[in-house]
Order: structure tokens, then C-alpha cells, then sequence
């Protein structure tokens, strides 16, 4: 059988329309007592459902675990076991009432008809789609059989991979990292694609990576949003921007794309890509030479700052600042000397800034900017970027120990990803970490032994990851590829087994953000609909199967309970920061961290427990102890490509759904109308986007949003719409990453393309 | 009293948070949306054949504006008109005028399928869905307020860009403006369409790079 829509979508839906399921259903009389039934998506039975009143529904809390600044604590409501609408929890000051876009679909993504029923199994081969249902029990065998039948033939079991990424971040799915150390050393994509440079750089400077409470920017007289657009991918932080703005705070946004942040600012300064650090050092020299930097703060909080100003001095000429950065000198001049003056003043800088070959540079120039105008360890000011400090849970689920006698990897130890960096004790062996930000290749040359088995959860390699042609090849040389989603997706599609996983909705968990500092119990509100699975009761399953092939072979739980787990997440320290006793207050609404101001007390992680403008790390592992210059990486083809979060979509999640469907059909390529003109490309015209890595269609809009040079697409994954921006993107890496995260990030932003009418 | 929206065009993000909380409450159908979050100058003018109401067909249209694509917008559904043309055209008294809030409300138990309501309304507020065989839009949330909770728009707004003020309070008589900018959009139709604007402007400082 070859591959066709009609019949992946006919087992995806168990053979049978949803509409001829429903009506048998409703003749034998089991629809009232089929939880989530009366709710699917047969488009005739579920126009208006009149709301009831508090007092009809259950409701229960919840939280949005996907990879996002603004982490909402959602209330859902249930009504005879069915998911009737969610709001945003009131409690929470910063979710306060509300969700996104995105978090609003969120019935229809539980109750969708494209959604994940049953494990199934490529029985035609990967890509064939030539699909057949299977039960757990087959699943759960096929995979532990191969997992022992490769730890008897390499003598390890370095051969099966998991990569598993942000589809998810609740604290119990680190249990999937749990069962993967449950079975002994194994390979895993380490690394992060999202944000490492950054996390680096401020690593090298302060020690941490620790912002200030983004509520607080109400108070702040000064506000640069640079290279971030809350305006589309954190909405609710802008009620807090536009308090400060009515209270006659400066916001400006300095990006390179004229975006829906800058739409709504005081002042808009569009930037040559990748010249921000260039113009950060440039601000730096003005405001010392205007004698407005905080000396006395240097003074008592620095290491390096001679060091850092005999380097402005030498090396940044302004004029060479206006000419590369493509801002008149005056009004660098006046945004460094009216942020020097205001305080509190504060930057916020974006992820997509740093993911260029000179992104972590950016970065650490900005961050000793703000140092300098002395708004570091202030309330309402500070360098933002993120944090993780409110991340200090157990690791239960992920804490497994290894079977006894298992063998592992004798190289360099790798780390494990930015968050939870669980110490341990120095083994003898080591798991084997590939780079995640160049999964393809890394799984094709892996050797010794070579990885047969790959494990994909909370992750969709083939939306996410670079270079689609060599990931075919790399996924056909595979012997096993499992993937667990709730979705079937491409990454699906050249998948052996598919694994049906749980929402949140059918879980228990726990979340925190790393933007905000609440903290949001995710209870199960609705039993799991078909025979979907959480992560973590997957892993029991398996564990259960190896156990009985070989008593032993794997550690993880045989059978578990989501809720017992989130609870063995909670420690005293979590209780101090958040001020409850106990785990069951959250049931009564999210609860927020206790204030502190990073840095307020001057002291810093790192070696010299400074600010550091000299870092020796730095001059270790890159090349430069001082944030310097660093020219971006130089075109390789005719046009710049850009490809930032859409605010309809949380990476290749919610795009997909219908509803999201109703509200953005399609993608598009935004091009400048000059551009436009030279290719004779109108307004609506299809047009192909290539490159050396690949070719896309997709209908154009002109626009003076995006600069002359660039072209913009959004990173996003549609139903039914092969468009996928990162087939564009190959793999080089930005500067830093390797120092806190395992391995460099990807300057997926430092993308050129040519296009052409078609 | 007369509830109504008032769109704060100034904040909007055009996020379509309020389009889709409208959804998760009551989950239209795929391809009906009964909150529209509508981009300022993006749309075409067109010579509405919508309504057959020969009273009504006297409507302007709002004044064009010229704003950067995708970055400004009104957020639209039912304008719970003081003189709505669907509770006029109505043959079985399905649209109804709430005499206290001054809401338009469709009642589907009653609603006969007959789309008067949907031709008749200078603004496209009421959808027919064609599965159903039925007119549906946005009653406001009328269930919800008299629980005393606002609308799920309203609520959900993550900036606040919509508010619902009772146009007779005097504190709200002259407020905003009633004739969007850059929308298609009836203004001075005779229904009395209640939702009322605030406009956007560009930042004050803007600079892009120089051509070339």
C-alpha cells in the first residue's frame, strides 16, 4: 500500500468517521457515559454551548507547559467529565484571567479529530504510510525486545537516543529523561536550540542567568525592548509595558523588523541585523564619556571595567558605530544618554538575537551596558533575558538510577540542557550526549555503536530541526524510531511507532516559567480520552515489559500515578520561596515567589563573585575575556532570511488545530516592496523561497515591516501545508551555548535565501 | 441602558485572544467566528449586496487609513445595535433587545433557519451555519454577566483593548468615536451600531534604515 492522506487520516481515525462513530454510540447508549465523547469534533453537534454558571461546572487548575515566557495558570472547566472551556486563573497577576490566542484553543486541541488515538506502527516502512493500529502491550514488547536485543549485541545500550525537547515543560516529563536513565547509559541529543548563547553570556558576566520580575517593568522609567516582541510571543507582559509607557516611561524597541511591539512603542529604531552589540559598546562609550555611568556601582560590582573602557576607547570609533549599525550617531547618542539619565531603566533582550554567529557576543555587550548605566541589582531595571530560579524541584521523575552493571560512555562528559542540572555522583560512565542543534548529522556519524533505536518525545524533529534531507536519511538508517505526541505530524510520519501521549488536561504536573515567577498546580481534569498515555505512565508500561523479559533491566516505576509523582517534585526549599506549606494550597490558585531583586546585593556566581566586563572563562572557551565586536556571519545567497515565533503557534504546536485554522489559514513570505519590485513579485503572488539547503512555496505580502535585504517567514507547522521554515536553515552554530548547555546554538537567524516568482 | 463595546485600537494587538476565547466558550464551528479581530487598512471596500433592507442600504462607509500592515487593529463582532435590523427582520422573535442591557441576543432553540437576520445586518454580525441550518452570534455573553462574570473577550483581553461601557451613562455619552478608520465598516447606519472606537497612531519616533 503507498502512502496517501485518506488512508493515515482513516486510521487516525480508527476506520470510521467521527460522525458514523458518534451515531453508533448514540444508538447503543454508551455517548453519556463516554467522557470527552459528546465534545469531539463532528463539526454538526457542537455549535453554541450556552454557558450554565460557575455553580454547573467542576473546575480544576491548570497550567500551559509549553515553551513559553508567559506560562499561564489556566481554571478549567468540566461539566459530566467534558472539558467545557478554560479561562486564566484571576489569582495570578500576571495571567490574570486571561490566555493567549493559543491557550484558548485549547478544548479543541484535547477534543480534536486529528489528535493521536491509539499506538500505531509503520508496518510498510518509515514514510510508506502504510500505517495499522497496535495495542500497548504489542508496543511496549516490539520496543523492549529491541532495546535488550541491542544491549546484548554492543554490550551497552548507547545505541538507543532520546531527544526530547520543550513540548512540554512540566517538571514530571523530565521523567522522560527518567526512563532513558532508567535502562542504563544511553545517547541524548543535549543542547538547546532555543537560547544558549544568551544563557551563556550572562553566565560569563553574572554568574546566573536571573531577571528581574517582569511585573515590575510597570515601575520602570525607561524601557528598551531589544530584539523581543511581547506585542505577539509574551502578551502578557505588555499590560505592564504600556502601564510604565502611561506613566511616562520611554519604551523603545530596537529590531531589525518593524514588529507589533514596535507598532506599539514610544520610539522604533530598525538596526542592521546583527550589529546590536556593536551599538550596545557604542551607547556604553557615550554615556562614559557624557560621565553618566554609575562609577560607584563599578566600583564595588565589577571586575574587568578598565579593562572594558580601554577597550572603548581603542576600538569604538561612533562614527564606525552609525555607519555598521545604520543609526544616525545623534540618535544613538540621545537613546544612550536618556536611558543613562532615567531610573530605573531596564532592557529586555529577545532569544532571536542570539541565535547568529555572534549572538552570545550581543548579548554580554549589552548586558555591560546596562551595568555601566548602573541598572543591574535594581528594582525595575535590570538586563532581562531569563531565569530558572524558580526551578528547584526534586527531579523525581528524573532521578532513576541506572540498572546494576551498566556500561557506558568513556568520553568527555557532556552537560544535560539548560534546565535541571541534577548533580550526581561522579560515575565511571557517562551517558553519550550528541548536539541537538545538529541532530541530523550527529545521528548519522554516531559510532561505536551506532544509534539504531531513537526515542523522540515532547519534540518534532522534522518541524524543529535542520537540514530535512539529511534527517531522512538519518531517520531511514534507524532501526526503531518511537514518537510520542499527541499529534501526527511529519516527524509522525517517519516514525516506526507512534505512541499516543496525554495533554495536560489528562495529567497531573507542575509549572513554572522562566520569565515570571509564579508557580501552577496542573491537575487531571478529564480522564485520558482514547487510549492516550501520559509520558510518564509510558515509561512505566516499558519498564514493566523490560522487567519481564529480564528481571532488572530497567529501574524506572512499573506502574505509576501522575499525581503521586508532581507530588515527590515539591522540597522545603520550594515551600520557603513560595510561602505555602504544602502543595495542596496550590489547589486554591497559583502562587507567587518572594520578592528579591537579582543582584541587589552585589553578589555575583562568578569566579570573582563580580559583574564581570573580564571574564577569564570567556577568554577560555571563546576567545575574548571582554564583550567585544563580533561581525555577524556574511551572506551566503542574495536576501537575509528571518523566521521568529508566530504568535499563532508555540514552535510546530496549536497551528495545526482547527480553530487556529479559522483564525490564520495560511503562511506567507513578508518582503520589502523594493525587493519585491526588482523581482517583479506583486502582492498574493506565489513565490518560491531557496536556498543551498532547500526550496519553499508560499504566497507573498509586501511590506515595509521587514527591512530592504530580508525576507520573513514564521516557524510554524500547519495540518495540511507541507510549509516549513527550518527546511531552509542549515546548521552552523552561533558562538556560545557549549559552556552551560552542552553544545553551541544554531544561528538559525543567519539564513540566506533568493526568491523568485513563480 | 445600551452595553457596548468599546475597542481601544491604541493597545490592540490584534492577537486574536478575544476571537478565539469567544470560540473556547462556545465553540463555533470551524470557518464561523463571531468575533472578528479585523486588520486597519487591509480590507477591501465593496459595494455591500448584503442587505436587503432598503432602509438601510444608505450606510457609508469609514474613511481609509493608511498603517503598516499586520500591526493595527479593531476588534469586531456584534455591534448590539439600538435599532437592530435582526430583531426587525426576525419572522419567530429569536433576536430579541434585552430592554434592560440593551443586548442583542439570538436564541438558537427558537432561531428557524430563515437568514433574514443574516442578510439583514448591515455588519455581518450574524453567521449562518450551514450544518445546523441555523443563524448564531454574539449575544455578549449575556449568561455570563448575569452570573456576574464579564465577557470571555473581555476577560481574556491581555491588554485591556476591550471594555464594555453602557453608552446612556453620561460618563460615556460623547465617548470615543463611533466611525473606526480603515475598516470596512457601515458607519452611520441606521441600526445605531453601539460599539465605540479609540484610534491608533504610529510611535511617535519612527526611523527605518535608509533605502539602498
Amino acid at each position: 500500500m503507498s502512502y496517501s492522506k485518506e488512508n493515515v487520516e482513516s486510521i487516525v481515525n480508527n476506520g470510521i468517521s467521527r460522525r458514523s462513530f458518534l451515531k453508533g454510540l448514540a444508538a447503543s447508549g454508551v455517548l453519556s457515559s463516554f467522557p470527552g465523547g459528546i465534545l469531539q469534533a463532528n463539526e454538526d453537534l457542537n455549535t453554541k454551548i450556552p454557558y450554565l454558571g460557575e455553580k454547573s461546572y467542576q473546575t480544576f487548575r491548570n497550567a500551559c507547559p509549553r515553551n513559553c515566557y508567559d506560562t499561564c495558570s489556566i481554571k478549567t472547566y468540566v461539566k459530566d467529565g467534558v472539558m467545557q472551556f478554560i479561562e486564566g486563573a484571576t489569582e495570578s497577576t500576571y495571567t490574570r484571567g486571561g490566555c493567549c490566542v493559543k491557550g484558548n484553543s485549547y478544548v479543541k486541541r484535547v477534543y480534536s479529530a486529528r489528535r493521536l488515538k491509539f499506538p500505531m506502527m509503520q508496518v510498510g516502512g518509515k514514510g510508506s504510510g502504510n500505517w495499522k493500529r497496535i495495542s500497548w502491550d504489542q508496543a511496549m514488547d516490539i520496543i523492549a525486545k529491541k532495546l535488550l536485543e541491542m544491549k546484548k549485541e554492543d554490550g551497552t545500550l548507547l545505541g538507543a537516543a532520546l531527544t526530547k525537547y520543550s513540548g512540554n515543560f512540566g517538571i514530571t516529563h523530565y521523567g522522560i529523561e527518567g526512563m532513558f536513565n532508567s535502562i542504563g547509559y544511553t545517547t541524548r541529543l543535549a543542547g538547546t536550540p532555543c537560547w544558549p548563547a544568551g544563557i551563556d553570556a550572562q553566565n560569563l558576566d553574572m554568574g546566573d542567568m536571573w531577571c528581574n520580575d517582569p511585573e515590575e517593568m510597570k515601575d520602570s522609567k525607561f524601557i528598551i525592548l531589544w530584539g523581543v516582541n511581547p506585542a505577539s510571543n509574551s502578551v502578557h507582559s505588555m499590560k505592564y509595558i504600556y502601564e510604565a509607557k502611561k506613566k511616562g516611561a520611554k519604551v523603545v524597541v530596537i529590531d531589525p523588523v518593524f514588529t507589533e511591539a514596535a507598532s506599539k512603542a514610544s520610539q522604533y529604531i530598525q538596526i542592521k541585523t546583527g550589529t546590536d552589540g556593536l551599538l550596545a559598546l557604542g551607547m556604553a562609550k557615550i554615556i562614559i564619556d557624557a560621565n553618566l555611568h554609575d562609577q560607584k556601582w563599578l566600583d564595588a560590582n565589577s571586575k574587568g571595567y578598565k579593562e572594558y573602557k580601554a577597550y572603548l576607547d581603542k576600538e569604538i570609533k561612533l562614527d564606525n558605530v552609525s555607519k555598521i549599525t545604520g543609526i544616525p550617531l545623534a540618535m544613538i547618542k540621545e537613546l544612550a544618554l536618556s536611558f543613562a539619565k532615567a531610573k530605573p531603566a531596564t532592557i529586555w533582550m529577545g532569544y532571536g538575537m542570539q541565535r547568529h554567529t555572534n549572538g552570545g557576543s550581543m548579548i554580554r555587550a549589552i548586558d555591560a551596558f546596562v551595568a555601566v548605566s548602573g541598572n543591574i541589582g535594581k528594582y525595575a531595571g535590570g538586563a532581562r533575558y531569563g531565569h530558572l530560579s524558580t526551578w528547584g524541584f526534586n527531579y523525581a521523575a528524573l532521578s532513576q538510577p541506572k540498572p546494576e552493571g551498566s556500561v557506558g560512555y568513556t568520553g568527555p562528559e557532556g552537560a544535560k540542557g539548560e534546565f535541571a542540572q541534577v548533580g550526581g555522583e561522579k560515575a565511571a560512565y557517562t551517558d553519550r550526549f550528541l548536539n541537538i542543534n545538529k541532530t541530523a548529522r550527529e545521528l548519522i556519524n554516531a559510532k561505536e555503536p551506532k544509534v539504531r533505536l531513537l526515542w523522540v518525545a515532547c519534540k518534532n524533529v522534522f518541524a524543529q530541526d535542520f537540514d530535512r534531507n539529511q534527517l531522512i536519511r538519518a531517520f531511514q538508517q534507524l532501526d526503531l524510531v518511537v514518537v510520542a505526541d499527541q499529534f501526527f505530524n511529519e516527524t509522525a510520519k517517519w516514525a516506526d511507532i507512534v505512541l499516543p501521549v496525554a495533554t495536560q488536561f489528562e495529567e497531573y504536573d507542575v509549572n513554572v516559567s522562566y520569565w515570571h515567577y509564579w508557580l501552577t498546580l496542573n491537575e487531571q481534569a478529564i480522564k485520558p480520552l482514547f487510549e492516550v498515555k501520559s509520558d510518564l505512565e509510558i515509561a512505566a508500561m516499558l519498564s514493566k515489559r523490560m522487567n519481564q523479559l529480564q528481571p532488572g533491566s530497567c529501574t524506572f516505576p512499573q506502574s505509576v500515578d501522575t499525581k503521586a509523582m508532581m507530588v515527590k517534585e515539591f522540597n522545603p526549599g520550594i515551600y520557603e520561596q513560595f510561602g505555602i506549606k504544602s502543595w495542596e494550597e496550590l489547589k486554591n490558585g497559583p502562587v507567587k515567589a518572594k520578592a528579591v531583586i537579582p543582584y541587589a546585593d552585589g553578589k555575583f556566581k562568578t569566579p570573582s563573585g563580580k559583574f564581570e566586563f573580564y571574564s577569564d572563562k570567556a577568554l577560555e572557551l571563546f576567545g575574548s575575556a571582554l564583550p567585544t565586536y563580533l561581525e555577524v556571519r556574511k551572506p551566503y545567497d542574495k536576501f537575509r532570511m528571518t523566521s521568529p515565533h508566530s504568535r499563532w503557534s508555540l514552535h510546530s504546536q496549536f497551528q495545526n488545530l482547527e480553530w487556529m485554522e479559522d483564525v490564520h489559514p495560511e503562511p506567507y513570505v513578508y518582503i520589502n516592496p523594493e525587493d519585491a519590485e526588482a523581482k517583479m513579485v506583486k502582492e498574493g503572488d506565489t513565490v518560491a523561497v531557496f536556498n543551498k539547503q532547500g526550496l519553499l512555496r508560499l504566497k507573498a505580502k509586501l511590506t515595509d515591516n521587514v527591512q530592504a535585504g530580508t525576507v520573513l517567514m514564521y516557524e510554524q507547522w500547519y495540518n495540511n501545508n507541507i510549509y516549513n521554515v527550518n527546511e531552509l536553515v542549515d546548521d552552523t552554530s552561533s558562538d556560545m551555548g557549549a559552556f552551560k548547555t552542552g553544545a553551541p546554538g544554531v544561528a538559525l537567524h543567519d539564513t540566506f535565501v533568493n526568491f523568485r516568482k513563480l | 441602558m445600551q452595553k457596548a463595546f468599546l475597542v481601544d485600537g491604541s493597545i490592540c494587538l490584534g492577537c486574536n485572544t478575544c476571537a478565539m476565547a469567544c470560540k473556547n466558550q462556545y465553540h463555533q464551528d470551524k470557518g464561523i467566528l463571531w468575533r472578528k479581530v479585523r486588520e486597519i487598512g487591509a480590507e477591501e471596500y465593496h459595494i455591500d449586496n448584503n442587505n436587503i433592507l432598503p432602509t438601510l442600504v444608505s450606510y457609508q462607509k469609514a474613511p481609509k487609513a493608511e498603517m503598516p500592515m499586520e500591526r493595527f487593529y479593531f476588534s469586531l463582532a456584534c455591534n448590539h445595535c439600538e435599532n437592530p435590523a435582526c430583531v426587525a427582520i426576525c419572522p419567530v422573535g429569536a433576536h430579541t433587545k434585552d430592554p434592560e442591557t440593551g443586548i442583542c441576543k439570538h436564541d438558537q432553540t427558537i432561531c428557524i433557519g430563515c437568514g433574514g437576520c443574516v442578510k439583514a445586518c448591515p455588519f455581518g454580525a450574524s453567521k449562518f451555519n450551514e450544518k445546523m441550518g441555523q443563524a448564531e452570534k454574539c449575544s455578549m455573553c449575556w449568561e455570563r454577566q448575569a452570573d456576574g462574570k464579564t465577557t470571555a473577550c473581555v476577560q481574556s483581553c491581555p491588554v485591556g483593548a476591550i471594555a464594555i461601557i453602557d453608552l446612556h451613562d453620561p460618563k460615556y455619552k460623547e465617548y470615543a468615536n463611533a466611525a473606526p478608520i480603515g475598516i470596512d465598516y457601515a458607519i452611520n447606519a441606521e441600526t445605531k451600531p453601539s460599539t465605540r472606537f479609540i484610534h491608533p497612531s504610529m510611535p511617535k519616533e519612527v526611523y527605518r534604515l535608509p533605502k539602498g
